[in-house]
């Protein structure tokens, strides 16, 4: 096998907008004929590079070769000696399978009996034979993605990129698609990269795995190598809550070099010791010292995980679902939905402080405090102007693609939108939180549930600027917020929706009465 | 380029051989207009036979509906991940909108064909003439081109299916109302005759009016035909362009 690198990055950088680098400096080799995995959560960067080796994406700086060209000079030349399978299936749903290969191997030009020849060889290896001329629409998931892979090899590459190859596929179908490249790595001696967000996958299947975050490479090596780099056993130990005396008991561990290494991970603290047998006894008669109440402990050898945990501070287990990009991330940036990008993205550092939105610094979220209001009975604008409703609904994030359906934001796909989701929800007649549990607490403390992410922080700051009255909550202006304004109201003993007229769904789920006038 | 433009077109043709309702669905709005205004308002026109006045306008109004939908489904080819697995090969970029627009042409000169069968069945008087159907589908091919570029070009900018939707609507009808698609022009107030001088959709009308209807007028028809070429050329122009900036 020849030295030549297949895929050298240098110094590769990716803007997307200018406070988000998607890719930062990222520096990467990949050798000839081996499988490398780069493992990172969601937003790390995973698929941002894909797409620019895939010369489907531009970048901003750096230098990136592939099989030795220029992918920003040559990008002709490098699709030639590429294959690459995005996430999303790109094979065409009313055709079937041949006709998917066969139109994949006219696009790269090849000549007809080549690519037929190619289709047998493919279809054998992939045992797809018996389904190649039934339309995909009839495939299963696994099959699916088993096409969209050999459609990608039709014209013989030498680096195959997949990005999220197992995503939503069943545990059989993963197994089955893990052998599959495997095979295909030491049969064609295809060089691999794929990315991955499961540490299972870049464990069993790469020769290499590279952890990604934030989009830089933390830590590079084999699998082996990597877990050997955390000495000896993970311990790790759940708590009820993390406060100062877990925090202490953690910190004399290390201290008393019991554990060589401690990281905080939400209520659980990982204590690397160099043997689990010896330490974990130790451990607890410490506990039992300090009276520290531990509420679950398991042992096991370093893994990935633990490895990630490391170098980046946080657990891959931990981050959330699988961030696509959407259109409608591509329609925010260019600014025609500008409202959007503070719901996707910036929610995270917003939180809900009394009746105000605020940003990450504190300060209230320009957009939604100067511009319109509800004051009184009316919406005003930033100027103090009246306003009808229908104008004020267009500060909801209408323009992102999506509406109001009962109390919930939907989008486009009639999905909540995750950051509605996972936010609490009115069901029968109380505030649930994302997993169904009754928030009693909100109940009590009368505070309006927004979305996760502004979930209300104090009882006390929330009491001075605002309350509950009856159904409604106002300001310590006695106002009704605006954010709640433009949803439905309650009005005599029934809900109204924002143009006025009763919703009769609403009024069934709602018990309780109430004196407010209107 | 042309390789790869039949290679994809054939893909669509398939696709929509697959498909035979949708096609269906797009012709059953025209022949609703053409039973309606034929029965309707072929009473309140001074016309000799209304329905072979309208008849140009209702074919056109055929292309439009058939054509201004296309970038839908360009749409749903970049979300499903297709675009993106053309884009990786080293195909043509132009001949990807090519072919879509091309595919969308073609249907609806077939559309089109079927129009003008139930017209004659319905007792309009137009010609029957091979030569003269064929010129009036090279109207309607064009036609067709640039209007399919039109969408597709819109459905890359705005990057999204609602305001396509709005667009293709703003499209399709009020053009249809500002020509002499369905209103011969002594019938309008000035300003709508004015807005029907650069309406493609006037010179599109005219130019099948003239080689379908009596006698035939190939001056006018010359002159549609030109005009035709260069809108399906300014769009089509549009559109690849439009495409070529979709890499980031």
């Amino acid at each position: 096998m020849a030295n030549q690198d297949a895929i050298q990055i240098e110094k590769l950088t990716k803007i997307f907008s200018p406070n988000i680098k998607a890719v930062n400096e990222l520096d990467l080799t990949v050798n000839e004929g081996e499988i490398m995995a780069l493992l990172g959560p969601n937003g790390a960067g995973k698929s941002t590079t894909i797409r620019i080796l895939g010369t489907l994406s531009g970048f901003d700086s750096g230098k990136v070769l592939v099989d030795g060209i220029d992918v920003d000079l040559e990008p002709e030349r490098v699709r030639q000696t590429i294959g690459v399978v995005a996430q999303k299936t790109g094979v065409d749903y009313f055709l079937t399978g041949r006709e998917n290969m066969m139109l994949q191997g006219h696009l790269y030009r090849m000549k007809k009996a080549d690519i037929k020849a190619r289709i047998e060889e493919l279809a054998t290896h992939f045992e797809l034979d018996k389904s190649l001329d039934k339309l995909v629409s009839a495939y299963s998931g696994g099959m699916t993605r088993k096409l969209d892979i050999a459609t990608a090899l039709i014209h013989r590459p030498k680096i195959l990129f997949l990005d999220e190859p197992t995503l939503g596929l069943d545990i059989r179908s993963r197994k089955m698609l893990w052998k599959l490249i495997e095979q295909l790595n030491q049969e064609f001696g295809l060089t691999i990269l794929l990315t991955t967000h499961y540490l299972e996958e870049a464990d069993n299947l790469s020769d290499r795995v590279a952890i990604i975050n934030e989009g830089k490479i933390q830590i590079i090596g084999t699998p082996d190598e990597l877990k050997n780099s955390i000495h000896g056993d993970s311990v790790v130990i759940s708590f009820d809550e993390s406060g100062d005396e877990e925090k202490a008991f953690a910190a004399r561990l290390k201290q008393a070099n019991i554990a060589t290494e401690t990281v905080w991970d939400g209520n659980n603290v990982h204590l690397y010791v160099d043997s689990g047998a010896e330490g974990v006894p130790v451990i607890m008669e410490e506990a039992g010292k300090q009276q520290v109440q531990v509420k679950t402990l398991s042992l096991a050898r370093p893994t990935l995980d633990d490895v990630f945990l490391k170098y980046t501070g946080t657990s891959m287990l931990d981050s959330g679902e699988e961030e696509v990009e959407e259109w409608w991330h591509k329609w925010a940036g260019k600014g025609g939905g500008g409202n959007w990008k503070k719901w996707a993205g910036d929610a995270a550092e917003e939180d809900w402080e009394g009746n105000e939105w605020v940003g990450a610094d504190g300060k209230p979220k320009g957009e939604w405090e100067d511009s319109e209001e509800w004051s009184g009975n009316e919406w005003v604008d930033a100027k103090g102007n009246p306003k009808t409703p229908q104008k004020a609904e267009k500060s909801a994030p209408d323009e992102a693609g999506g509406e109001w359906q009962g109390n919930e934001w939907v989008n486009k796909e009639g999905e909540q939108t995750g950051d509605w989701g996972d936010s609490p929800d009115w069901q029968g007649n109380e505030w649930v939180d994302a997993e169904g549990k009754p928030k009693s607490d909100w109940k009590a403390s009368g505070k309006p549930p927004g979305p996760a992410a502004a979930r209300p922080r104090q009882e006390d700051s929330a009491k001075e600027s605002g309350e509950w009255q009856g159904n409604e909550w106002v300001n310590k202006d006695g106002e009704q917020t605006g954010d709640w304004g433009d949803s439905p109201d309650w009005q005599g003993n029934e809900w109204v929706d924002s143009e006025g007229r009763p919703r009769d769904d609403w009024s069934q789920t709602k018990g309780k009465k109430q004196s407010r006038n209107n | 380029m042309l390789a790869d433009t039949w290679h994809l077109f054939n893909k669509y043709m398939i696709i929509t051989k697959r498909m035979p309702l949708w096609s269906l669905f797009t012709l059953i709005q025209p022949l609703i207009w053409l039973i309606i205004f034929g029965q309707l308002f072929g009473h309140f026109v001074e016309t000799d036979n209304y329905m072979d006045f309208i008849m140009p306008g209702i074919l056109i109004m055929t292309v439009l509906f058939g054509s201004s939908w296309s970038g839908v489904s360009l749409l749903r080819e970049i979300s499903a991940g297709t675009v993106d697995k053309m884009l990786v090969s080293p195909v043509s970029r132009v001949a990807i909108v090519l072919s879509r627009v091309l595919h969308s042409a073609i249907q609806v000169i077939a559309q089109a064909l079927i129009i003008l069968a139930v017209a004659w069945l319905m007792g309009s008087t137009i010609t029957m003439n091979p030569f003269y159907i064929f010129l009036s589908m090279l109207i309607v091919l064009f036609l067709g081109v640039g209007f399919a570029a039109l969408s597709n070009g819109f459905a890359i900018t705005l990057q999204r299916e609602e305001p396509l939707v709005m667009i293709g609507n703003l499209m399709t009808l009020p053009l249809m109302f500002f020509s002499s698609a369905l209103v011969p022009k002594q019938f309008m107030p000035d300003w709508i005759e004015f807005i029907s001088i650069i309406n493609p959709i006037t010179y599109a009308v005219e130019a099948v009016r003239a080689v379908l209807v009596g006698p035939p007028d190939f001056t006018i028809f010359a002159k549609g035909l030109v005009f035709m070429l260069l809108f399906a050329g300014i769009s089509l122009t549009w559109a690849v362009t439009a495409f070529n900036s979709l890499r980031e």
